[in-house]
């Protein structure tokens, strides 16, 4: 039976399912990323998520296109940023402790909201999956990467997008330095509190739009908690990934992939006790972690609130 | 483009007009400014500040030229630091005013102070390791090109004025793997870049290599050619003497005078100091010399990158001697003097203190065995920053009688102890319950001494004991120093200053690339042999030189 | 100090936003009626719109209070989301001390907890599932027991699918291994009983609430051939919209899902908890306060089968879904008739 694993059809189901699965967790490490970058740590991306997915549901369940989902989802989700900025920033709380602060504000507000606003469960008809024409055709790689939906193709999207924002723009200087050295920054001018208010807003926005993509995109429903603690691996996988995009881009991918083949070995009956095939990706994630721990990119000033001293 | 750009005379505008001018294509040669020479650029009239405990300014006038090295020269506590942070919007003064081209200014920020054209580049850097040098020179900036960076414009902008200064960087380079020197050019750089008029100079030799020094000062000349105006902050007399247009000395907070560097010698700076004569000749009794104390055999380790820092260094220092480590910088001296106070494991060998084996001793184990250690990094290894004078003074003793019962602290005894030191040691402080990280360099020295020296060690290890501190505490030092050799310490005295070492040491060990190149005897050497040694070249055998040698090493 | 206080405000903000997740809400308008209503409370591992067990038995019991009168004849009182063994406990132990007639700890994780705290009020009833063990052996009276035969509607589920599918392959989507397993086994039955060689996937998620993971299953086993999915606990509302998304037969267990689905859900097998609940309060009001096991089968109307009546369901499937209710409820099929 094993060998059936090794066929081309299911390899391209592997890889097709991966690619699939790490929408939601690029989405959201990437917004962390920018938060780490400019030093702050925020583990409330979970809760950030439920909200941003619970909008957009409602905002598509109430009738309203897809894309006004999207749009609820990053406006909520940068309401929720800055509320972690205002408190972690301006008024300096432990970064730690508001962010689980934050999770579980953003978990119960929006129990509550589905409790009252909808009631039961419900489907909506969130985004299909598309082809992209002419590439989708190729033969294996058209349907691993090419036949997704569209929030999908986004997530991917966003990686250089944020590569570029972090490593091109002045706004990218601004937070590798204030993340690094704030009193450096400070120093020539740099308005290190602004710079982290901007980096909360926009993790939040893409925290918005990972729940976004469970809600109207991999899932088309809402249930409460239905994150169940995705967003504090999306965390996990920012120190994986070394503050880089790309590494965030590898982790996202490889433990996206480990889940895939997990459920591909199940599906295919290949015997290996599913006990052991649910902690693969786990594992998988603390092996590797272990042995990448470089950590020249961690930003110095992570965690760290920052006033000026005389 | 604007051959001369007036952006610095006419001082009202902002960075980004700066920019439009060009500020980062200046050319070679070209003069930062339209001077009047001898016309005051900034003065500083009747300034006050206070900190709890100290009047750190107390009415201090001081005025800089167009053209001019001006030379702020002061012990360590003097308020030099702080009358130069009140200039570039770090402090607020309690009283006094601030004048730009004989017109009132007020300065609240750093940003205030750049605005004003006048940069700053302090004793302890402001920058981001992980960036580049074009990052940290871009930082904050506007850029030409809106939201998007425009390095490559910054870079070349980097690379005209590093020629027209003097100021070699390779603008791409990460600044984590530069060194201290090239740091402080990337500050110079920053300030530079930013149209800075003024420069303040912050004890920038404290921490450079004799060579680093030279090229430093070649950088200032072709400044004030350019009409920069410089303030140059150092209590060493020399480089005072040699860079500087005119010198204002200050004492405990006060100005005690502003004087033309042509007029003066030596000693009278001196006495207008420190307020009487030094003597820096230590005058040495002979000592019997007794049993070998400390004794390393074939040790090697690895640095802090990972490199072959020590390789098979063999040393040993007898009781009442005091053994020399001559060498620049980065030659594995920290590594050395790392591995015998157990803060650094080495990979081969053994280190022995009374021919006792003690490689794997910890560091307080040694210490309690009579080990001292005064470290090269004081701030980071030699004290705990943000504790107490008292605290830090009873720092390895404090979990023994009398420093403590059980596991409670006796605070009376402690503060008794403290005040004690305070005074055998001369440790300027208002209070013992004053953070250390508020005292001056040289005071912190005096702190760190005090601490390893009232223990009566057997053996002392002492990195660059005297770098960055003021005259009176040198000369205290050393007179310390050599009590504990006639007292019969073992003392291993690792330093670049081969004056220092050659007034001191009994012996002198020649350390280049974690090898130790000869061992010779302080009667029987000259600087110019240890200067070659140190440069990795056997003066007995020239032909033996190593390549990649930077020229004028042994100075 | 103004910036403590504020940020004091805001930790309390965010607690009680937090707060307001679990709360215990009984209607507790008190109106003066002439009868005391008779009072239950109940703690949940998951929300009450899991569309899967809590769900099932939330439902019924807001039911039962229909059908006994509403709020003046049966107060409800309820902590969801109790995941946490230890969080549960303490609800437990509130609701004795608070005088509830009746406490329902639905998951059988609680079983410790309930017979702790069982033991401390004896005056109190309560009730748990999924078990058979009333605590008889140790001497405690006050307990019910509840469990559902869920491998009877697997049976009847697993009929269905091997009607429906072409490609003899079916994906089963279950969550924790071992906790869905008289459902998943029953189903595996019903399948090979009719089509001895069609192919049934299973895969667990590790997890009832990885609605990800869930949907991503049923991808995979779309993608590796199956045309007919089934799975359980409330992760699979992911997995409900990736069959419609597929247009994949789902078939439904626990609680009624066709609202997830309404073009793809065919049967529901629908635990009824109301007759448990009704007899157990008959019996709490002539003061016996446990001792009883109950199970859900459809002989005693605890399971029902639902079709969707929005699809076209071909009458042969109906049918031969029907037989199989008539014989697990006559003993034909062995096993599931001898308790
Ligand atoms: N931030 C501060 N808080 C309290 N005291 C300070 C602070 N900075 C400097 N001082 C004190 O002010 C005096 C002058 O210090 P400083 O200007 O650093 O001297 P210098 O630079 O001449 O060595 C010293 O006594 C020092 O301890
Ligand atoms: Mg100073």
């Amino acid at each position: 039976m094993t060998d059936e694993l090794f066929t081309i059809s299911t390899l391209i189901g592997i890889l097709h399912s991966c690619v699939r699965l790490a929408t939601p967790y690029l989405f959201a490490s990437l917004g962390e990323t920018f938060g780490q970058r400019s030093g702050v740590l925020n583990l409330g991306v979970d809760g950030i998520m439920l909200m941003g997915a619970f909008f957009a549901f409602y905002v598509v369940f109430e009738g309203h296109n897809l894309w006004v989902g999207v749009l609820a989802a990053i406006v909520v989700g940068m309401l929720m940023g800055l509320l972690k900025a205002f408190v972690s920033v301006t008024m300096q709380a432990l970064q730690g402790i508001s962010g689980i602060g934050l999770y579980l504000f953003g978990l119960g507000l929006s129990s509550l909201l589905f409790k009252t606003l909808i009631g039961s469960v419900e489907g909506v008809s969130g985004f299909r999956q598309v082809g992209i024409p002419f590439v989708s055709d190729l033969p294996g790689i058209g349907h691993i990467f090419f036949n997704h939906n569209a929030l999908v193709y986004l997530a991917y999207i966003m990686v250089p997008v944020s590569w570029f924002v972090i490593n091109r723009t002045t706004l990218g200087l601004k937070i590798r330095a204030v993340g690094h050295n704030p009193e450096a920054a400070d120093t020539l001018g740099v308005s290190v509190n602004g710079v982290r208010y901007a980096t909360m807003m926009i993790g939040g926005a893409l925290a918005g739009v990972a729940g976004a993509s469970l809600s109207i995109g991999l899932q088309n429903v809402f249930q409460e908690n239905m994150t169940n603690g995705l967003g504090f691996i999306a965390v996990a996988l920012v120190y994986f990934g070394s503050w880089r995009t790309v590494g965030v881009l590898a982790g996202s991918l490889l433990f996206s992939l480990v889940n895939a083949l997990q459920l591909w070995v199940q599906a295919l009956g290949i015997p290996v006790p599913s006990e052991v095939a649910v902690m693969m990706p786990y594992v998988m994630t603390i092996v590797v972690l272990a042995f990448t721990a470089r950590q020249i990119q961690k930003p110095a000033a992570l965690a760290r609130s920052y006033e000026r001293g005389e | 483009m604007n051959s001369t750009p007036t952006f610095i005379s006419t001082g009202q505008r902002s960075i980004e007009d700066l920019f439009a001018h060009g500020i980062s294509k200046p050319t070679a040669g070209h003069r930062a400014v339209n001077f009047r020479l001898n016309a005051p650029y900034v003065q500083m009239y009747d300034i006050v500040k206070r900190f709890p405990g100290v009047l750190a300014c107390d009415h201090v006038d001081f005025d800089v030229r167009r053209g001019e090295v001006h030379a702020l020269l002061g012990e360590n506590g003097a308020g030099k630091s702080t009358l130069m942070k009140v200039l570039y919007g770090l402090y607020q003064p309690e009283g006094g005013r601030i004048l730009r081209d004989g017109a009132e200014v007020t300065i609240h920020s750093p940003t205030d102070a750049i605005h004003q054209g006048i940069g700053m580049i302090h004793q302890h850097f402001m920058l981001v390791d992980t960036l580049t040098v074009t990052e940290n020179v871009a930082l904050g900036l506007k850029s030409s090109r809106g939201l998007l960076l425009d390095l490559d414009r910054v870079e070349d902008g980097i690379r005209e004025l590093s020629e027209a200064y003097g100021l070699q960087i390779d603008p791409r380079a990460p600044v984590w793997t530069l060194s201290v020197g090239e740091r402080q050019r990337v500050e110079i750089m920053k300030a530079l870049y930013r149209g800075a008029a003024l420069l303040i100079l912050d004890e920038p030799t404290a921490v450079l290599t004799p060579q680093e020094v030279e090229e430093l000062f070649v950088t200032l000349s072709y400044m004030k050619e350019n009409g920069y105006s410089l303030v140059f902050i150092s209590h060493k007399l020399q480089e005072v003497l040699a860079v500087s247009d005119r010198i204002t000395v200050m004492r405990e907070g006060r100005r005690v005078g502003t004087v033309s560097t042509k007029e003066m010698t030596r000693n009278e700076l001196v006495r207008m100091m420190v307020g009487r004569d030094i003597i820096l000749e230590q005058t040495r009794d002979e000592v019997e010399v007794g049993d070998v104390r400390l004794r390393l055999q074939n040790v090697s380790a690895r640095g802090v990158t990972g490199q072959q820092a020590l390789r098979d260094v063999s040393l040993s220092v007898k009781s009442g001697e005091i053994l020399g480590v001559a060498g620049i910088s980065g030659n594995g001296q920290r590594e050395l003097a790392e591995v015998v106070a157990g803060l650094r494991p080495h990979s081969g060998g053994s280190v022995e203190m009374d021919e006792v084996t003690i490689n794997d001793w910890t560091t307080a184990r040694r210490t309690e065995s009579g080990l001292a250690y005064i470290p090269e990094e004081r701030m980071h290894d030699g004290i705990v920053r943000d504790f107490a004078v008292s605290e830090n003074l009873v720092l390895q003793e404090h979990t023994r009688e009398p420093f403590s019962h059980g596991i409670f602290l006796a605070f009376e005894y402690i503060a008794r102890y403290s005040r004690k030191l305070i005074q055998d040691f001369y440790i300027k402080t208002p209070d013992i319950r004053t953070m250390t990280r508020n005292l001056s360099g040289g005071n912190i020295q005096r702190l760190i001494v005090a601490r390893e020296l009232s223990r009566q060690p057997k053996v002392l290890v002492a990195a660059q004991p005297t770098r960055g501190i003021d005259i009176g505490a040198i000369e205290y030092i050393y007179s310390q120093i050599l009590e504990q050799r006639d007292r019969g310490a073992a003392i291993l005295l690792i330093s670049e200053d081969l004056d220092e070492l050659l007034a001191l040491c009994d012996r002198i060990a020649v350390i280049f690339e974690g090898t130790i190149m000869d061992v010779l005897d302080r009667n029987e050497t000259t600087a110019e042999e240890l200067g070659l040694l140190m440069a990795g070249v056997d003066p007995a055998n020239q032909e033996g030189a190593q390549a990649g040698v930077p020229a004028g090493a042994q100075a | 100090m103004l910036r403590r206080i504020s940020l004091l405000t805001l930790v309390l903000l965010f607690l009680l936003a937090a707060c307001g997740r679990s709360d215990r809400d009984a209607d507790a308008n008190t109106e003066g009626t002439n009868e005391e209503p008779f009072r239950v409370a109940i703690v949940l591992p998951s929300s009450t719109t899991d569309i899967a067990w809590s769900q099932s038995m939330f439902d019924s019991l807001k039911d039962v209070q229909a059908s006994m009168g509403g709020e003046e004849a049966l107060r409800i009182a309820f902590s969801e989301g109790m995941f946490r063994v230890t969080d549960a406990s303490a609800a437990i132990r509130d609701y004795a001390s608070e005088g509830f007639d009746l406490v329902i700890a639905h998951g059988a994780q609680y079983g410790n907890s309930v017979f702790e705290v069982a033991s401390d009020f004896p005056e109190t009833s309560f009730a748990w599932g999924t078990s058979s063990d009333t605590g008889a052996e140790r001497g405690i009276t006050n307990v019910f027991a509840y469990g559902a035969a869920a491998n009877e509607g697997g049976y009847v589920n697993g009929v269905v699918a091997s009607m429906l599918t072409q490609s003899e392959i079916v994906g089963v989507i279950g969550p924790v291994a071992g906790d869905a397993k008289l459902y998943i086994d029953g189903f595996i039955r019903g399948v090979t009983g009719v089509k001895p060689d069609a192919q049934v996937n299973v895969t667990y998620t590790g997890s009832f609430s990885d609605t990800s993971l869930a949907a991503e299953a049923a991808h995979v086993h779309i993608q590796a051939g199956a045309d007919v999915l089934t799975g359980s606990a409330q992760q699979v509302v992911g997995a409900i919209g990736v069959a419609s998304e597929n247009g994949i037969p789902w078939l439904g267990t626990q609680s009624d899902q066709i609202s997830l689905g309404p073009e793809v859900v065919v049967t529901n097998q629908v635990y009824d908890w109301a007759n448990v609940i009704d007899d157990m309060i008959a019996k709490i009001s002539a003061d016996e306060f446990g001792g009883t096991a109950y199970t859900l089968t459809f002989e005693n109307g605890g399971l029902r089968l639902e079709f969707n009546e929005a699809i076209d369901i071909p009458d042969d499937v109906k049918d031969a879904a029907r037989a199989a209710i008539e014989d697990i409820k006559s003993g034909a099929v062995e096993q599931f008739s001898d308790e």
